[in-house]
């Protein structure tokens, strides 16, 4: 079958194939008819009416052939393969209409006299037939070749254009695909707000406004330059959401209240990047900032059996409600895991308790 | 003109505060850290202004409009949510980003200022526009345009060019609030727009029948149709 994946691609490359198959074989037989017509002075009508009739023939066998061609996937084959396949093909079909055109006036358009010249008298009128209609034959075969050759290269343009096409495409999803998960970690609900705590901080206190902006460009930084697949130890990662923390609390003012207790062999263990902080920025946005009066949020971290465990836990509202999206850092995190651990770490978001939620993640201490 | 602050986070309000000290016709008369905090707030100051967050604590902005017997001018402040704002069905809604560009803020309250004299030379104290809520759809909704309000249970469906929200309150108590010389309590489920009363006929038992542009026709009871008759004088 014909693989076009867009119905007016494949009507394009219809119409396509159907102009130059009537222009192409139309100028052949035109030709030919001038030819015969004006050199060999043959009767026009007679002879046009046979010229239209085997050229006809040539029209229709030239389209099953391009079936044929299609349903056995000879554009797939390789280039050797489908050099010996188009000689065979272009003989094949030059056969039958070659001896049919013996039989016809055409015949008059080929002098095999010009090829038996020389030879005798007697082996001539031999030779004669048998010569005419491999001359018939032969040319007939390269009216194929010549059809199949314009056939592929046809193909060729066409399927380097596509893959061209699919190449550039593809780019585009690719640095779509980026640009989302850049949006999706810089958070700009955050960062907005954050420029607005440091707008009012620079009138109210000017010393503070400056370590909010250097609190800002740390968060920025770690954020633009992780990638994915990082691993940063425990303390690398709280480091940031110390610098994020502080940002929120000028913000909240006393509605945010931390606590952070790290064990110290839990301080080195590899974690992905980013993980905590998005923990921590969902707990403060589905849980503090959804409360009136805030409360305490707590991140504490150990090693038990040689596993991980990290807490982050904060209040939240007694009926949260989850807009569509949401969840989405938490997936995207757990996606993450289950890439660079496996299923010796995991990520839970534990809502058992009545006015807490506490996620809950584990990570193997050794890689 | 007297302003309101509704903002979860400290330093915001304070900055909001800051920029209005240069427009000295507007004045701050108190600020709301959450919603349940604001509606009270609203009610005793009767604002004419209000400077609206979204995201807040206990429920939205838009949570606070629905709850509000009188809804004065808003304009929200967002650092994000503007495709909130923009969800609306009336673009004569406006709204400022943070951190808020003082040039936009003149040019927000210069609306507000210019909408304000106009209301306040009509001086009655009629309501003048409706917050509607109605799933995930909000409509500032301008009583002038409403054609009729028929009661449904606690509810009243508002019948308001092609939409018909449902607003959550009872007919008896929003009929004390409206313009007397628009509208008309034609029976005892509805109240029609006389503006849009197109012509009246004379029904059985000395009912009327008032055909309303682009509504339904109505009914005015026996009792009403007297009084429509005065108030018409017909």
């Amino acid at each position: 079958m014909y693989d076009v994946s867009l119905p007016t691609q494949h009507v394009k490359s219809q119409l396509v194939y159907w102009i130059f198959q009537l222009t192409g074989w139309g100028v052949y037989s035109l030709s030919r008819f001038i030819g015969g017509v004006t050199v060999i002075h043959l009767p026009w009508v007679h002879f046009g009416l046979q010229l239209l009739m085997v050229d006809a023939l040539g029209f229709g066998l030239s389209h099953l052939l391009r079936d044929f061609l299609r349903r056995h996937q000879w554009r797939a084959l390789p280039i050797r393969k489908l050099i010996l396949r188009i000689v065979a093909a272009a003989v094949a079909c030059g056969i039958p209409l070659g001896v049919l055109t013996q039989f016809t006036d055409l015949s008059s358009l080929q002098d095999a006299n010009e090829v038996l010249e020389g030879v005798s008298s007697a082996l001539r009128i031999h030779l004669a037939l048998p010569v005419a209609i491999a001359l018939e034959i032969a040319n007939w075969s390269l009216v194929f070749l010549i059809w199949l050759t314009i056939y592929f290269t046809a193909i060729a343009v066409r399927e380097h254009r596509s893959a061209q096409f699919k190449q550039s495409e593809l780019t585009r999803a690719l640095q779509l695909a980026e640009l989302r998960l850049l949006k999706s970690q810089l958070n700009p609900h955050f960062l907005f707000n954050a420029l607005n705590t440091v707008r009012s901080l620079i009138a109210d206190n000017p010393a503070s406004a400056q370590g909010a902006v250097t609190h800002l460009a740390n968060t920025l930084r770690y954020t633009l330059s992780s990638r994915q697949d990082e691993l940063v130890t425990l303390s690398q990662e709280l480091s940031i959401v110390a610098d994020y923390l502080k940002l929120e609390s000028m913000r909240f003012e006393d509605r945010l209240r931390t606590e952070i207790q790290v064990s110290t062999d839990a301080a080195g263990v590899r974690i992905p990047v980013m993980l905590l902080q998005t923990l921590v920025e969902n707990a403060i946005k589905h849980g503090i900032a959804e409360l009136p009066s805030g409360g305490l949020l707590r991140i504490s971290a150990a090693v038990r059996d040689e596993l991980l465990v990290l807490e982050v836990e904060n209040p939240r509202p007694p009926a949260p409600i989850f807009a569509a999206g949401e969840g989405v850092g938490l997936r995207n995190a757990q996606d993450r895991l289950k890439l660079l651990f496996g299923t010796r770490a995991s990520l839970e978001l534990d809502l058992s308790k009545p006015a807490v939620a506490t996620a809950r993640l584990h990570v193997p201490q050794q890689r | 003109m007297k302003a309101m602050i509704i903002d979860d986070e400290p330093p915001a309000r304070r900055e909001l505060r800051r920029l209005l000290a240069d427009f000295p016709w507007v004045e701050t008369v108190g600020e709301a850290g959450n919603i349940e905090q604001a509606a009270g707030l609203v009610e005793s100051l009767r604002p004419d202004l209000l400077f609206l967050d979204i995201q807040m604590p206990g429920g939205s902005g838009f949570d606070l409009l629905t709850r509000l017997e009188r809804v004065p001018a808003v304009i929200f402040t967002t650092a994000h949510d503007e495709h909130a704002v923009r969800a609306f069905e009336v673009d004569a809604l406006d709204y400022l980003l943070k951190p808020i560009d003082p040039a936009r803020l003149a040019e927000a309250l210069t609306r507000i200022k210019s909408a304000h004299a106009e209301r306040t030379r009509r001086t009655e104290d009629v309501l003048e526009q409706l917050f509607v809520r109605d799933g995930a759809r909000c409509w500032f909704v301008p009583l002038r345009e409403v054609r009729l309000l028929s009661s449904e249970g606690n509810y009243i469906r508002l019948s308001w060019g092609s939409a018909k929200p449902l607003l959550g309150r009872a007919l008896a108590a929003l009929e004390r609030r409206l313009d007397p010389n628009r509208f008309f309590r034609d029976n005892r489920q509805q109240i029609i727009n006389l503006d849009f009363v197109e012509h009246v006929e004379l029904g059985v038992n000395g009912r009327l029948r008032a055909q309303l542009r682009d509504g339904p026709e109505v009914e005015i009871s026996r009792r009403q149709a007297r009084l429509f008759k005065l108030k018409m004088s017909i």
